[in-house]
């Protein structure tokens, strides 16, 4: 790929970006969220169209108009989300829209069909039952049917979109042992992800790209981690947060036995008892998707728990609607900022009423005070530095760090007693990253209660007064963050006991 | 970037229509509009030839415009306009009747989609809102002192009537989408079904005219009927509809543009997470949707009631279903369903004027209608559909206003 250029509203998603892969090698793309790696490879896919550029597969010039043209030139793409049908099994959903065919193209050859899966699971040591259905596999053979799918239809280079992303630590390394596989038997991987450590571990090649535009090309024999997130992030990776030890107040916000479960009647979050006082960041850490976001959501009034309550103030909260919430005092950065937190097709002035279009300062009676309204929205735009032509811009045309900048602003300059924040630096800059997080200090050291939810350890072991480490739906441990070491972190993370504490004292 | 992918050459189709400024849109309006001409022309050519008729599709479309406002232009004379034409004339009258059903029909269905919601029981909601109406004020009004009086009091009374039963007859489908998940497309249309056999059924059964013999209630006395002031009485035509109606649109575009509630069921619309994350309460936000939704179509019902039939007979127009043409066309705007109501309004009474001067069959110049509002609301329709889709505008046309970002 050569000086590709890919633009979207706004945004440079690609900047003359020039990509060599070589067969039979696992090329690595790293980058941060945002950083244009989705992009590129969607351009290679046939997703999107460049702008400038050319492609060339093995020296000849090619040029994609949909995924189709990109499968036919053996091109496979595996994306994060699986497009499987649940109901239909391994078999057919790897040799769907291609399937054997029999009595002269007028019925579907199952038979051959299943045969085909099984010698292909069996060659690439897959391991799959090509006769189960895709609702009763796990994850991880979820992956490896979309892996499939790619090679059933003949694919020499294979693209993975954060792969790892949604498997368990086995599943991960099962993953890497189909990598070996694949790459032994000729074919070419192109990995994504922001992850240093796998890419360290399976690449042949690693290419660092930042802010669209390609950094460099390292080999992983030679390169440190150190010298891989400097080229990821542009400079020194730990920012130090500058923050003062101060005395806690009273509870600002206490949970106690909360218990979410989901439809299946699985405890999501598991009797978690946890208590953010006034003047005092309680950070949650632990790995994506083990109970933050449900436990997060009955906080904030978003979702009813099964059982146990939730105090705001002194008062209980446990049933009140996500409006009362609100009203009392707390905010909240949710963590899908373009789902929740904003309404893309909306400016920034009907943005700013988010949340507020029932409180005195913006309204008369049934009627929005737009005038009010507008001059909260060039307040945040002021205050919280967001980039922006000015109010009347669709949120969706900012980039994902002034999206974000506009509801964190939003979420203070409410002037909360507590306020929640979900990943609140996710697929955010590296300069709004300390802004978010200096304005997170701040809040604390007004004496407002802050709860921060981050899968990002360092974010939270800095920002944190306590730790609080999830696991499974369990606070495993709270934990003081400037005594405990990265590793003690890192096991609690993983659902194990360190081995100098005695048991689980929440 | 969405995950769902449809076939790129759908993609590139809808994307077309997914960025167009309002501007473009308008000229896209106009563009369809001729293109209806030119293909309609042909079908009419090619019907004639078949019949063994000579239609002039030139005439026909002049008489269809001229004819719905009372033929303002003397076509077949040296002179350029009509002597002695009158704006209150009684084509003109049926033009700004069905106009004035239209606005309220297309402003119930404007509303509920903005809401994310299809509401295409509007029918049902006017049958029975009219019927309501129809029934309350023949039982109310001989109580009532007739004359001045007894009219302000009662026409507001039955508007209300048809607005209150045209409401809670669109709160059950809410309550059933919202407290169990039925889907309000489905649900809207066996609802229909139910409010026509109902009415019917109750009309024969109990409130039956006995000096008649089809299925219509009792006359509503002249004093409560809303009668034409300036047009001719026969017209079926009030001025005070049309006024109401327009007030209606204005109240409608700022109870959505300048309240909470409407800045709720907009956030709902566009995005149901973003709107329960601000505070909405969904549920409620369907059901009072709906509710908003139905009491305008109760009120098209009272009005068709009051003022085209003097009473409920079965045979309801679709006025509900052209109300759903009428929101597409207007992009689902408010203000936008004043000129779309106008134009099936001059189709309408224009079609008369065609059937009446040139003896074209009623069927053909039904076919001549049809094409004109399916070239100009199918781009507005693929806007939607495109909308719904996800799919993004084109970024070479929509880069230009988003300079300043990382």
């Amino acid at each position: 790929m050569e000086n590709i250029t890919k633009r979207f509203p706004g945004v440079v998603a690609n900047d003359q970006v020039t990509l060599e892969v070589e067969r039979g090698s696992v090329h690595t793309l790293l980058g941060e969220n945002g950083a244009g790696k989705s992009t590129l490879m969607n351009v290679l896919y046939g997703l999107y169209q460049q702008e400038e550029g050319t492609v060339y597969l093995d020296g000849q010039e090619i040029n994609f108009e949909t995924p189709q043209d990109a499968i036919d030139a053996g091109i496979g793409m595996i994306h994060q989300h699986f497009m499987l049908v649940d109901t239909m099994t391994v078999a057919e959903n790897v040799t769907l829209g291609n399937e054997p065919r029999k009595w002269n193209g007028l019925a579907y050859d199952a038979k051959s069909a299943r045969d085909a899966v099984r010698e292909l699971s069996e060659r690439y040591n897959f391991d799959l039952d090509p006769t189960e259905r895709i609702e009763d596999i796990s994850v991880g053979e979820k992956q490896r049917v979309e892996i499939l799918k790619t090679l059933y239809r003949g694919a020499d280079v294979l693209i993975f979109d954060e792969p790892t992303a949604v498997l368990t630590p086995q599943e991960v390394d099962e993953l890497f042992r189909i990598v070996d596989e694949l790459t032994e038997q000729g074919k070419t991987l192109i990995f994504i992800t922001h992850k240093l450590g796998e890419a360290m571990e399976i690449s042949d090649d690693i290419t660092v790209l930042r802010d669209g535009e390609n950094v460099g090309t390292v080999d992983p024999g030679t390169a440190t981690r150190e010298s891989l997130a400097e080229l990821m992030v542009g400079r020194e990776v730990m920012l130090e947060v500058e923050k003062d030890e101060r005395p806690a107040g009273d509870p600002a916000l206490s949970i106690s036995e909360l218990v979410v479960e989901n439809d299946e009647g699985v405890r999501q979050v598991d009797e978690v008892d946890l208590t953010v006082h006034e003047g005092e960041i309680l950070g949650i850490a632990g790995v994506d998707g083990n109970g933050q976001s449900q436990l997060v959501d009955s906080v904030v009034g978003l979702d009813v728990p099964d059982e146990g309550t939730v105090e705001l103030d002194g008062e209980d909260m446990t049933r009140a609607s996500r409006r009362e919430h609100i009203m009392s005092g707390m905010s909240f950065v949710p963590e899908d900022r373009q789902a929740r937190g904003l309404v893309m097709d909306f400016d920034l002035v009907e943005n700013a009423l988010l949340g507020n279009q029932y409180d005195p300062d913006f309204t008369n009676g049934p009627r929005v005070d737009w005038g009010a309204t507008r001059d909260h929205a060039e307040k945040i735009i002021d205050r919280y530095d967001v980039r922006t032509p000015g109010v009347e811009t669709a949120s969706e045309s900012l980039s994902g760090g002034n999206q974000q900048k506009v509801i964190v602003g939003r979420e203070i300059l409410r002037d909360p007693d507590v306020i929640v924040a979900s990943h609140p630096t996710r697929g955010v800059d590296v300069g709004s990253i300390e802004f978010i997080h200096d304005q997170l200090v701040e809040l604390r050291d007004e004496g407002k209660g802050v709860l921060l939810v981050s899968s990002k350890l360092d974010e939270v072991q800095q920002l944190s007064d306590r730790l609080a480490v999830i696991y499974e739906g369990e606070i495993m441990d709270i934990v003081d963050p400037a005594e405990v070491t990265d590793r003690d972190v890192g096991l609690l993370m993983a659902g194990e006991m360190p081995d100098e504490y005695g048991g689980g004292d929440e | 970037m969405s995950d769902r992918q449809y076939p790129a050459p759908v993609q590139r189709f809808l994307r077309f229509f997914v960025g167009n400024s309002v501007v473009e849109r308008i000229l896209i309006s106009a563009a369809a509009l001729v293109t209806a001409i030119i293909v309609s022309s042909i079908i009419v050519l090619v019907a004639g030839y078949l019949s063994g008729e000579a239609y002039n599709p030139i005439e026909i479309f002049a008489v269809l415009v001229n004819g719905a406002f009372g033929s303002p232009f003397a076509l077949d004379s040296a002179r350029l306009f009509t002597e002695g034409w009158s704006p209150v004339n009684f084509s003109m009258g049926t033009t700004l009747k069905e106009t004035t059903l239209l606005i309220f029909a297309g402003l119930a269905v404007a509303v509920a989609f903005r809401g994310d919601l299809f509401n295409i029981g509007v029918q049902g909601q006017l049958v029975l809102g009219g019927l309501a109406a129809a029934l309350a004020l023949v039982w109310v009004a001989p109580f009532v002192p007739g004359g001045l009086v007894g009219t302000l009091l009662l026409i507001p009374f039955g508007l209300l009537v048809g607005a209150i039963v045209g409401g809670l007859y669109g709160a059950i489908p809410g309550a059933l989408k919202a407290y169990a998940d039925a889907n309000e497309v489905i649900t809207t249309i066996m609802l229909n079904t139910i409010a026509t056999g109902t009415a019917f059924f109750l009309v024969s059964a109990y409130f039956a005219d006995p000096t008649l013999q089809s299925v219509k209630t009792r006359p509503i006395p002249d004093f409560a009927r809303l009668n034409g002031i300036v047009f001719p009485q026969g017209g079926q035509f009030s001025l005070v509809a049309l006024v109401l109606a327009l007030l209606a649109t204005v109240a409608v575009y700022y109870v959505l543009r300048y309240t909470s509630f409407g800045y709720d069921l907009r956030v709902s619309g566009k995005q149901a997470a973003a709107a329960l994350y601000g505070g909405a309460n969904a549920e409620r936000m369907v059901v009072s949707t709906m509710t908003l939704s139905g009491a305008l179509g109760g009120i098209a019902g009272a009005m068709w009631s009051m003022m085209v039939i003097g009473a409920w007979r079965q045979g309801v127009p679709s006025v509900g279903f052209d109300g759903i043409t009428v929101s597409v066309l207007a992009g689902n705007n408010p203000i936008g369903v004043i000129p779309a109501a106008l134009l099936f309004g001059v189709l309408k009474g224009g079609s008369n004027a065609i059937n009446f001067q040139l003896g074209v069959p009623p069927e053909l110049v039904a076919v001549l209608r049809g094409m004109i509002i399916l070239f100009i609301a199918m781009p507005e329709a693929f806007r939607m559909l495109g909308n719904r889709l996800g799919i993004k505008p084109d970024p070479a046309s929509a880069a230009t206003g988003g300079g300043g970002n990382e």
